[in-house]
């Protein structure tokens, strides 16, 4: 499917290691390496402990790698990350202010952007609305429940009009209706913005709802193996089941291999 | 055994705010009798009678050279106080932000707050002439660490994931502080003013005391001298009711600037 599209982000041989206060070393990212083309959805998916945050981190410039790169749209990331609010990332918790509403919090990055504030508000609002809380606009996150919450912290993420949106298991603390109905809306919001998403996610799904191509990482982060999700997969339930399988297989194996490496 | 307990109906809440009143003003009338009853076998010189010491708050009340001595000691407290906030938030912040910081100004402030106030009061005597600047110096000093300590603790308590969520909309360090780490520290600054209303109360008397001519300490020197303890314990009074009424005051403040708490008490 992306045949055509050019690379929007090129991780290299990345590899991160963090020393612990005992003095030893432990690998988050081992000799990493994909492309992301513009406009696709890749869902990641792997054991707890597999590096995928600390990749995000990476990729939005808050940690370095020890060596390889991360490039987007050709350049290095620090390069790219210079002009703020072109990558956003939308976290498993909510991480709202609680002092400020809903509508202050969408603009939060907009406000870092250097945005003035009355187009900010005013494009918070436009964003608030889009994920169903136009009522809500100023209500206080201890007002609101935690699907209202969630709606906001995305709202927050495309408020700023990225090119990329990273997604840190960004519907697993939601219950199954609420994920359900938020993630339909983030696909439908992702595909009228014509951007690029990653996911990170444990459910697989999640994965094969939202990516167009489901990576299976293993631990520390490497790219053990890659699904391509057909268009309407996720409709056709012989086809998400040979996906599932596939992927479990593959999340098995990386296993195997973590312990045997072990 | 029947398991179903038939509810109690629920206080009114007028009954609920009586009680409330009662259960505040109880012990201070025990107190009272307690004195009013030592007072019919004691001397006025040890136990004066309530009357007389209720004469002697209307007199400070009503005499404008008395009360006068009773506003410029608040206002000392009250810039003594607002002064720590303008020093030590800065400091504290620092001390959470920067590990150099930290390391350098940590020792400093202790020793500083281990220094007793009546040392600081001696102190200032010799060091200056100026007895605004005595007294401001002693209150300032003592003030200053809690507020520095009550700060740095905001900064190293704050969530970890908010830094996270706030840097990775590329925020700039001082963006950081303005959104996210001052809103959040605020709360620790009620808490180190409230802390040094107390402080302040505690301390202003002995610093004007020693150095000063004007004020509270000043007036119970005086009634000291004459062994006039109705005056005594009519300016104590007075003094507990003004830091009450400071600290309500500071509370009512951090009520409106932190709204978005709600009323905790409402949550049990």
């Amino acid at each position: 499917m992306t045949a055509q599209s050019p690379v929007k982000i090129r991780i290299e041989k990345a590899k991160k290691s963090f020393i612990q206060k005992s003095g030893g070393a432990v690998e988050a990212i081992r000799e990493l390496t994909f492309d992301v083309a513009d406009n696709e959805y890749v869902a990641i998916v792997g054991p707890t402990g597999a590096g995928k945050s600390v990749l995000f981190d990476c990729l939005l410039g808050l940690k370095s790698l020890d060596s390889g790169r991360i490039t987007i749209d050709g350049e290095p990331v620090e390069k790219f990350i210079r002009k703020k609010g072109r990558i956003a990332r939308i976290f498993q918790e909510d991480r709202l202010l609680p002092w400020l509403t809903a509508t202050d919090n969408v603009a939060l990055g907009l406000q870092i952007q250097g945005v003035p504030e009355a187009e900010r508000r005013e494009r918070a609002r436009e964003w608030l609305r889009a994920v169903g809380l136009g009522p809500f606009t100023e209500a206080l996150p201890s007002e609101m429940s935690g699907g209202m919450r969630q709606r906001t912290n995305i709202a927050r993420a495309f408020a700023t009009g990225p090119e990329i949106i990273l997604l840190d298991e960004a519907f697993s603390a939601l219950d199954e209706i609420t994920a359900m109905r938020l993630r339909s809306d983030f696909r439908a919001l992702a595909r009228r913005q014509k951007m690029t998403f990653l996911i990170v996610t444990h459910a697989i799904d999640e994965a094969i709802y939202l990516g167009t191509r489901i990576l299976v990482f293993g631990a520390p982060a490497r790219l053990v193996h890659e699904v391509a999700v057909p268009e309407g997969a996720s409709e056709n339930q012989a086809e998400v089941d040979r996906i599932r399988a596939e992927i479990r297989h593959w999340i098995s194996v990386s296993g195997r291999d973590a312990s045997t490496a072990a | 055994m029947s398991d179903i307990a038939v509810a109690a109906p629920a206080p009114s809440r007028l009954r609920r705010g009586a009680v409330r009143v009662l259960k505040a003003v109880a012990p201070f009338a025990v107190l009272a009798l307690a004195w009013q009853t030592a007072s019919l076998f004691f001397p006025p010189i040890l136990f004066p009678s309530l009357g007389d010491i209720a004469k002697n708050i209307l007199a400070i009340l009503t005499t404008w050279d008395m009360l006068s001595q009773g506003l410029i000691t608040f206002a000392r407290m009250l810039f003594a106080v607002m002064l720590s906030l303008v020093i030590g938030v800065p400091i504290g912040l620092a001390m959470g932000l920067w590990r150099g910081a930290d390391d350098f100004l940590r020792p400093i402030i202790k020793f500083i707050m281990g220094v007793p106030a009546l040392n600081w009061v001696i102190i200032v005597v010799i060091w200056f002439s100026n007895v605004e600047l005595r007294i401001a110096f002693v209150l300032v000093m003592l003030c200053v660490p809690v507020t520095v300590f009550c700060v740095y603790d905001g900064v190293r308590s704050i969530d970890r994931k908010l830094t996270d969520m706030v840097l990775s909309f590329g925020a700039s360090r001082a963006q950081y502080i303005r959104l996210l780490l001052w809103p959040f520290v605020k709360s620790f600054a009620f808490t180190a003013t409230k802390l040094n209303i107390g402080n302040a109360v505690r301390t202003v008397i002995v610093a004007e005391l020693v150095g000063a001519p004007f004020g509270i300490g000043r007036e119970l020197d005086l009634a000291k001298n004459v062994f006039d303890m109705a005056m005594v314990l009519a300016w104590t009074l007075i003094m507990v009711a003004v830091a009450i009424m400071m600290t309500h005051g500071v509370e009512a403040l951090e009520r409106f600037v932190l709204r978005w708490r709600g009323d905790h008490h409402d949550r049990a």
